[in-house]
């Protein structure tokens, strides 16, 4: 498949891990992610769900280049950045980009809002057309935020705007690619379905693919084209995301979306007939 | 005959700038013995506030007026030395995060004997064997070798079966549990579920349920309280808050439930 924007193969990860003593253990490996393949096509969303401890994040993190995997090879465009360094790792930084799950963890408290989202473009180098203010106001009302908050600083923010100057971030840059992980998971079921919308109008105007990590089954139907379930490691289904949701063939992927609580049906009958009454 | 909790008018102020904001306002509702009640909200709603109200547990400074009646008895107020003898005996608490409750440097079964020892006495190796036979009660496999254990050897899921075990070792008439599955994965959470249903149904004590998902709610709850901003927006049963929400806000949440047969509308 070489229309995918990126290629994973057969990515492992192995962390050293001692039992007992952490000084004096026995030193074993633990293989977090083991021999994971996927593609992600330009302009689409790739959904990576599983519980706590399937490597989903590890798989994230490792595409992201925030740590190196043990063996597998990553390309995008068809170009190889497994090993990545100095120049040709900061040309991939502005082709990928990650939002993570805690906003406020993950934004400078002291910076204002103007220099957290300038700080990708100072790291790479690049000077805005039309100068800093322009550029960050632009930014500012892409995600739906006001631009003449950006003076303001994170904690003046709630969560919902928060995770929007996080995407901001991710996206001045003009990334192709943006990781997903958790984003919407911390918030609130309003704030999370405004968010969710925002990425996909995104994702429309810009063209972006998405890397999606969630443990939310139901949250990744409304934003995933295709989805991979990960369980100890391993990719354990992939497919579209209807095929995977209406027929899991997988028993692991079976028990995932059986254990989801569910309305009593007659209920959710009336609450979507309600729903479509007010639409 | 008086139920089991009546809180009426319950307001919770806490002390902000200038003086003090109220985060609950008004709250009414009761609790029958084997019945649950749930309340719903988003964070910031004043349903956890309402919860430490009721066990008086308010944060330094916090005041709460109106009434809470357990068991026909006025506790709202009641001095904190009397409110001890409820606490953890008639009325227990179970919280989202059970790391954060447990005491890392004592074993589970010394922190389930300990919740015994302090209402019901007795000897420590009669609590033991009731230790052992509560972790046995909420799942927790090989319970006697299990309960000389330190929190940290323990899944998230088995850490919430023996806070579980510990809040209802004195078989308690009421339990208020505050999100208690919300930091577990939804395999687990499933089985968490399903163990509080069990116990309710062995018991028949009185749940007060507290989360944010309405997914849950409709499967636990009898009734919903629906909170936003401290204020309580309904009142009616779990039927009622689904299939005719009288409320915009109740709706706008109905409709924010990501939902796993939604049609993968196309966005906008």
């Amino acid at each position: 498949m070489s229309d995918a924007l990126l290629q994973v193969r057969d990515l492992t990860k192995d962390f050293t891990v001692r039992s007992g003593n952490a000084l004096f253990g026995r030193k074993s490996t633990f293989r977090a992610v083991d021999a994971v393949s996927f593609d992600v096509p330009p302009g689409q969303t790739l959904a990576i769900v599983g519980e706590s401890g399937s490597g989903k994040s590890t798989t994230a993190r490792m595409v992201a280049k925030l740590i190196e995997p043990t063996s597998g090879t990553l390309s995008l465009h068809g170009e190889d950045f497994t090993h990545a360094r100095g120049q040709q790792l900061a040309r991939f930084r502005s082709d990928i980009q990650v939002v993570f799950q805690d906003p406020f963890s993950s934004l400078n408290p002291k910076h204002t809002v103007e220099r957290i989202l300038a700080a990708p473009l100072d790291y790479q180098g690049i000077k805005p057309a039309g100068g800093r203010r322009a550029f960050t106001r632009a930014l500012m009302e892409q995600v739906g935020l006001n631009p003449d908050h950006l003076l303001r600083y994170p904690a003046q923010f709630s969560g919902g705007q928060a995770q929007r100057i996080g995407i901001a971030r991710a996206l001045a840059v003009a990334p192709r690619l943006v990781i997903c992980d958790e984003a919407v998971s911390a918030l609130d079921v309003t704030v999370q379905a405004q968010v969710i919308d925002l990425l996909r109008r995104l994702q429309q105007q810009l063209g972006l693919a998405y890397i999606f990590i969630a443990h939310d089954l139901a949250v990744v139907r409304r934003i995933a084209h295709r989805v991979a379930v990960m369980s100890k490691g391993v990719i354990v289904e992939q497919g579209s995301c209807q095929d995977v949701m209406r027929n899991p063939r997988d028993p692991y992927t079976k028990t995932l979306l059986a254990a989801i609580p569910q309305i009593n049906p007659e209920w959710d009958r009336r609450r979507q007939e309600n729903a479509k009454e007010l639409a | 005959m008086s139920p089991l909790l009546a809180v009426s008018n319950l307001t919770v102020s806490l002390p902000a700038s200038g003086g003090y904001a109220d985060v609950v306002r008004s709250s009414s509702f009761t609790i029958g013995e084997d019945d649950t009640l749930g309340i719903v909200g988003e964070s910031g709603s004043g349903k956890s506030m309402t919860a430490l109200a009721i066990m008086g547990l308010l944060p330094r400074g916090g005041r709460a007026t109106g009434s809470v009646k357990f068991d026909g008895t006025e506790i709202l107020g009641m001095a904190d030395r009397d409110l001890r003898h409820l606490r953890g005996a008639v009325m227990s608490m179970i919280f989202q995060d059970p790391l954060s409750s447990l005491n890392p440097y004592y074993t589970v079964g010394l922190q389930i004997e300990e919740a015994y020892l302090a209402h019901r006495g007795g000897s420590r190796k009669a609590a033991h064997k009731l230790a052992a036979e509560a972790m046995a009660e909420v799942g927790i496999p090989d319970p006697a070798v299990r309960a000389r254990h330190y929190p940290h050897q323990f899944s998230g899921g088995q850490r919430q079966r023996i806070m579980i075990a510990m809040a209802l070792i004195c078989e308690p008439k009421l339990l208020i549990a505050d999100e208690p599955t919300t930091a577990l994965d939804v395999t687990v959470q499933a089985q968490v579920l399903k163990l509080l249903a069990r116990l309710q149904a062995q018991t028949g004590m009185g749940l007060l349920f507290i989360t944010h998902d309405l997914a849950v709610i409709s499967q636990v709850a009898r009734r919903v309280v629906v909170m936003r901003d401290g204020e309580q927006l309904e009142y009616v049963t779990t039927e009622e808050a689904f299939c005719s929400p009288r409320h915009a806000y109740t709706r706008s949440l109905l409709e924010a439930i990501p939902r796993i047969d939604d049609a993968l509308t196309e966005a906008p």
